[in-house]
């Protein structure tokens, strides 16, 4: 993506092209984040949407102070996401059908559909904190720099988190599969 | 000081497996020293990226693209927006005007049968919000929501038997956001309080970044807000008949909705077929959210 900066201007001056660019450089990493944080993929498209148009409609409110752009959005898509789960009292659920794998071949979808439900479901073990750094990590794929703005951290803080998060998630992982 | 230098390792390992495609071996040969602390972490990290390496549905990729920048080319194109959501300004303005200075003319009455396709539908739509912040009581409001819960329900139908399944999608966000608003409502909170639905953001949220509310249902001027002690009207008496018609109404709905929504999905074409599946269970689900928090109010 071309000078983020420059392109958030000209998007905050109604520029389409700009907003388009900036529409697909996110909206995958937003829809995995929010899925990672709901555990419901369906649910995570309509919220997804929502703060592509929140987005849109606020961008003009967005000023730089030495802050990437990425920690806005995401705090936009953690807010959509709070509002979310305080509406719905909405603990972590099993991912359906609906669910949309990289592959085509059905063996291929039902293991990774058990690995996205095992992984979602032993992310319910972490804390609130923990599964942020692990979303935002894994999912978004940002860096440690960049979680800790979104976050409002030190990137040491967020280096913790990081390492007892992947602790916990193991820990999980292993009790689910020996559930399993 | 050693935790923080191990999360530096561990943070250094990450980036090169993840960013820069190094293998495990070659970051564990790098620190033998720790490589057996590494290891499973490393391995973790690995496979909790792949498994949440999920991609959106094609189908849902395309219908949010198109409404993005549908919105797009709205906003570029200067349509004025008010505090008032997604309503163009001139809908909200006419709304206003016709129900507090005529109290329903005859453009209301003919926006209030508009359907998505007609101009006049913002209007209607513009029209709803104004009734329902300007109706006084909680109970009043439960039973408006119910009402513009059919409307949107009988403009499904209608959409679905045109064949427009986007429309038929974003008619279904609707009913979802009205079924959510009569939840709250007849579950006893006061429709202040309803998220982002009939006030501005509490102050907290506010001083966020600038996150607007999700529908067209949100924020209204503070002035047209809902006064919070309006409640649901009366003595006990008075309010557990209220709220035993409610429940009777919302019952009838409910199964009415069903019908006429399984009658449309049978009728319709086969490309609208799964958002009418869709609207189908919102409702269903709706009234039952509803019904539920009726009972325990």
């Amino acid at each position: 993506m071309q000078d983020e900066e420059s392109l958030v201007r000209r998007a905050q001056k109604h520029d389409q092209e700009a907003f388009a660019q900036i529409y697909e450089e996110y909206f995958d990493r937003i829809y995995r984040y929010i899925t990672f944080k709901i555990g419901d993929a369906v649910e995570a498209e309509d919220l997804t949407q929502q703060v592509f148009l929140n987005t849109l409609r606020s961008i003009s409110s967005f000023k730089w102070r030495g802050k990437p752009f990425s920690a806005w959005l995401y705090r936009i898509a953690h807010n959509q996401v709070v509002d979310y789960l305080r509406k719905k009292k909405k603990t972590v659920v099993p991912l359906e059908e609906n669910l949309a794998s990289g592959s085509d071949n059905p063996q291929q979808a039902a293991e990774r559909k058990l690995d996205i439900e095992q992984v979602l479901a032993a992310a319910r073990h972490l804390t609130d904190a923990q599964r942020e750094v692990i979303s935002l990590r894994f999912t978004s794929e940002l860096s440690i720099a960049q979680v800790a703005e979104v976050m409002g951290k030190s990137q040491g803080a967020v280096k913790a988190l990081q390492h007892s998060g992947i602790v916990a998630l193991r820990r999980a992982l292993s009790v689910t599969q020996n559930e399993g | 000081m050693k935790d923080k230098e191990f999360n530096n390792i561990l943070n250094e390992c990450l980036e090169r497996l993840l960013v820069k495609g190094e293998s495990l071996e070659q970051c564990l040969q790098s620190y033998p020293e720790q490589a057996a602390e590494l290891k499973p972490l490393l391995e973790t990290a690995l496979a909790a990226r792949e498994a949440s390496a999920i991609q959106p549905r094609p189908d849902f990729r395309a219908r949010a693209r198109y409404q993005f920048q549908s919105a797009l080319k709205e906003t570029a194109a200067g349509k004025g927006r008010t505090s008032w959501g997604w309503f163009p300004r001139w809908a909200t303005v006419m709304a206003i005007v016709l129900v507090l200075v005529l109290g329903g003319g005859g453009t209301v009455f003919a926006a209030d049968s508009s359907m998505p396709d007609s101009p006049l539908y913002s209007v209607k739509l513009a029209t709803e919000q104004v009734r329902l912040t300007l109706t006084p009581s909680q109970m009043g409001k439960a039973r408006l929501c119910a009402e513009l819960v059919d409307r949107r329900v009988g403009e499904i139908a209608y959409m679905a038997n045109k064949g427009d399944v986007q429309q038929v999608e974003m008619l279904t966000r609707r009913l979802d956001d009205k079924l959510d608003l009569l939840v709250v409502l007849v579950g006893g909170e006061e429709a202040a309080s309803a998220p982002g639905m009939l006030m501005a953001p509490p102050p907290e949220e506010a001083a966020a970044p600038t996150v607007p509310p999700t529908t067209e249902d949100a924020a209204l001027p503070p002035a047209l807000a809902p006064s919070p002690d309006k409640g649901w009207g009366g003595g006990d008496s008075a309010r557990n008949g209220n709220r035993a018609q409610l429940k009777n109404t919302l019952a009838s709905d409910a199964a009415s909705n069903r019908a006429v929504l399984r009658a449309v999905l049978d009728e319709a074409p086969e490309s609208a077929k799964g958002a009418l599946r869709r609207a189908l269970a919102v409702s269903e689900d709706g009234y039952e959210e509803a019904l539920e928090a009726l009972e325990q109010s």
